[in-house]
């Protein structure tokens, strides 16, 4: 709550200092459907205290991303998400000149411009004159701001998404390392841009392929792994309304014995819930053959899994 | 913390997990911000600024576990040799509380079937383990019990009276007044003039013990098979001669800021009755054990008033500004190869027990104990207050023989006379 007389920035302050310790943010997650351990408590925390960036790796499907949506809902921020992929560069990530309206401008300025270039006497004197207003082109006014850039130059609490950074090139993680260590961005036409409030940032990859260690270096780790039966069965119940106690447990036990078999995709958080969500609005409330062969699809994503499952389900259900 | 931190970080290095100085700064400045009281905060911070790959979080936990969590007894290792060492106090708590709880850490919460079930057993709180040391103690002085786990003796201020010699001297304020205080300079010069005087009447009472038993005992089957011989006629007694062993005396002293000046008198008194180097060995701790042997012998032969402050900064490795970590200390000392041995050694434990809320691992003292002939624990702090706090006396002593009361000069006095005894 705002108090009346202040000035907006102390409000502003204010509101950003939202108390955090390893507990609030366990419980602002759990109220919010998302089970978090101690030690993702501990490392958002860290990250908070630190000012570092957090480096999440795991399997597909364990919750990074929505880890990360949970952060900026925890803080009252804006998320922006950069989602990464191979080929992604500056343009794309961080700023880009908009040359339709520099363009544009060129050709509405054209009479200034004559004005400006008459009476020269020879191109070098004109490209002299010229020169000294070409600046005017490559300012604030005609750069595209990308998710990075916007980041660094938001004035409001912004938590920065950057998504399965292992997909993109490692020209890209070489370029985020300035951006990492000192929140701040160089543009070779406007200098260096340095963050006034700089983002929390979060970092996701599914470890396909090997980051560089100076990357690593810049950043807290921690590795979400798949969740115990225990932690599992929470996720279900808190994520699932109206599942029964047994089939909850069913489905928890069905899921983890599928990540212990050799499939070539096992079932993330993500999709157990799918699963879960599938059973309950089936009416199912055991985990027969028919009623497995019509849901199953949401939680295995292959058809060699899918055949390979049920063929051997009784081995699974056991 | 940072010096054990710093030992950790090395120790992370020897498993293939290098750190760089800013991981470090941000490992340190993390530990800050989570605090030491819950393991598992306390492992999760280290883990989030050490760590930066999947694959080294196995090894971080082991060196984790190897550098934090103390260790357990060995499962083949004898326990006691003597019925009663140790006692109900000492093994059952052991096996309930020594496991899983490091020094600087304590327990972490474990998923260990085990570990839960152990758990969930009721523990003595602190305060009932002190108030039964008290009973146990009471009891003891008062001859209604013979022993507490090893324990038989218990020299405090109160028992003073019946002391003769030692008590018949001059009593100076000074000798009085507890030594955990600062002093004066001139209270200093008073200190050291007692001093000499305790140590004055504690050789003459050993010089004439000493000289009782020079010649050795009768030998009575030589007096018959001479007498026969001769008839009797000169009668002559022969002695048994007795065998030169030098028994070997192990100091260990504790010398945090609370009980340094304790030591230094203690220290002084020793030395001029033990042979430094031959036959005695002296280790001081904070948190973990420093042979001084050497470095005490030098300082003992030209010491200067004042001048113990700058022999225990001039010890490498010595951390005075480290919390004291009794169980740290004995462990070390029980898993080292110069532990002590033999029947005829002596161990003397100069300190408060205050461990700073880390495991007493008390189950490494009773090993170490079992090495000795005879132990002796003097405590400078009035008996009103042991076992309160962070005091992990009343799982201490049941493991030592004899518990003096070292608090001023006087209870040093009769610290020193009772270890001389023993020799």
């Amino acid at each position: 709550m705002e108090t009346p007389g202040r000035p907006q920035r102390y409000t502003l302050r204010m509101r950003d200092a939202k108390p955090t310790t390893p507990e609030a943010i366990e419980r602002d997650f759990l109220e919010q459907g998302f089970v978090c351990t101690g030690e993702v408590a501990t490392t958002l925390y860290l990250a908070e205290q630190l000012k570092k960036p957090v480096l999440l790796e795991g399997p597909p499907g364990v919750g990074k991303t929505e880890l990360g949506k949970l952060w900026a809902g925890f803080h009252q921020a804006r998320l922006i998400r950069l989602q990464c992929y191979e080929g992604l560069d500056e343009a794309k990530a961080l700023y880009e000149w908009a040359y339709g309206k520099q363009m544009l401008y060129t050709q509405l300025l054209r009479e200034k411009t004559g004005d400006l270039l008459s009476g020269a006497t020879d191109l070098r004197e004109a490209i002299g004159r010229l020169s000294g207003q070409a600046d005017a082109f490559f300012s604030r006014e005609f750069l595209l701001e990308r998710p990075l850039l916007a980041a660094i130059t938001s004035t409001e609490p912004v938590v920065l998404l950057v998504d399965e950074i292992d997909r993109a090139d490692e020209e890209f993680e070489a370029f985020l390392l300035e951006l990492l260590s000192d929140y701040q961005i160089t543009i070779p036409e406007l200098g260096t841009i340095r963050a006034g409030r700089p983002p929390r940032v979060i970092l996701t990859s599914n470890d396909s392929r090997d980051l560089a260690d100076a990357l690593r270096r810049r950043c807290l780790y921690l590795y979400v792994d798949y969740p115990d039966y225990d932690d599992e069965l929470k996720i279900i119940e808190q994520r699932v309304p109206g599942i029964s106690d047994k089939l909850a447990e069913r489905v928890v036990r069905f899921s983890q014995s599928l990540r212990k078999a050799d499939l070539r995709k096992q079932p993330g958080i993500s999709e157990v819930v799918d699963w879960a969500l599938a059973l309950v609005v089936t009416g199912a409330d055991e985990l027969s053959g028919p009623t497995l062969r019509r849901t199953l699809g949401a939680l295995l994503k292959n058809r060699e899994d899918l055949d390979h499952v049920m063929s051997e389900l009784s081995r699974f259900r056991s | 913390m940072i010096h054990a931190l710093q030992r950790f970080f090395d120790a992370l290095g020897e498993s293939g997990i290098r750190t760089s100085p800013a991981e470090r700064i941000d490992a340190v400045r993390a530990v800050e911000d989570v605090g030491v009281e819950d393991a598992a905060r306390f492992r999760q911070a280290l883990r989030a600024t050490l760590v930066k790959r999947a694959g080294q979080r196995v090894a971080f936990d082991e060196t984790f576990d190897r550098f934090f969590v103390a260790p357990g007894r060995a499962p083949g290792r004898r326990r006691h040799r003597r019925a009663g060492a140790g006692g109900e106090s000492g093994e059952q708590k052991n096996t309930q509380r020594g496991e899983g709880q490091g020094p600087g850490v304590p327990r972490e919460p474990r998923q260990s079937s085990d570990r839960t079930r152990r758990s969930r057993q009721r523990q003595p709180s602190q305060r009932e383990e002190s108030q039964e040391m008290r009973g146990k103690l009471r009891a003891l002085g008062q001859g209604q019990q013979e022993r507490w786990g090893r324990l038989r003796h218990v020299l405090a201020k109160k028992d003073r009276a019946g002391t003769g010699p030692l008590t018949s001297g001059r009593q100076s304020a000074i000798a009085l007044r507890e030594l955990r205080r600062g002093l004066s300079g001139e209270e200093e010069q008073t200190l050291a003039r007692e001093v000499r005087r305790a140590v004055e009447r504690i050789r003459l009472r050993t010089g004439r013990r000493l000289r009782a038993t020079s010649s050795g005992r009768p030998y009575m089957r030589r007096v018959f098979r001479d007498s026969q011989r001769t008839g009797g006629v000169p009668f002559r007694l022969p002695r048994r001669r007795p065998r030169h062993r030098t028994p070997r005396v192990l100091l260990l002293i504790d010398v945090s800021w609370s009980t340094a000046p304790s030591a230094r008198c203690f220290l002084e008194m020793a030395g001029e009755f033990l042979r430094l180097g031959r036959q005695t060995r002296v280790l001081f701790f904070v948190d973990r054990a420093i042979e001084v042997t050497e470095t005490l012998a030098r300082w003992l032969d030209r010491r200067k008033p004042g001048s113990f402050d700058s022999l225990l900064r001039s010890i490498d490795g010595l951390n005075l500004d480290a919390p004291s970590d009794y169980g740290r200390m004995f462990h070390s000392l029980s898993t080292s190869s110069t532990r002590p041995r033999g029947r005829r050694t002596v161990l003397v434990v100069l300190g408060d027990g205050r461990t700073n809320v880390f495991d007493p691992l008390d189950w490494a003292l009773d090993e170490i104990v079992q090495g000795c002939g005879a132990a002796l624990w003097l405590v400078p702090e009035p008996i009103g207050v042991w076992g309160t706090g962070d005091s992990a006396l009343p799982r201490y002593l049941p493991h030592m023989d004899t518990v003096v009361e070292v608090g001023d000069l006087r209870g040093l006095t009769r610290g020193v006379t009772e270890m001389l005894r023993r020799l």
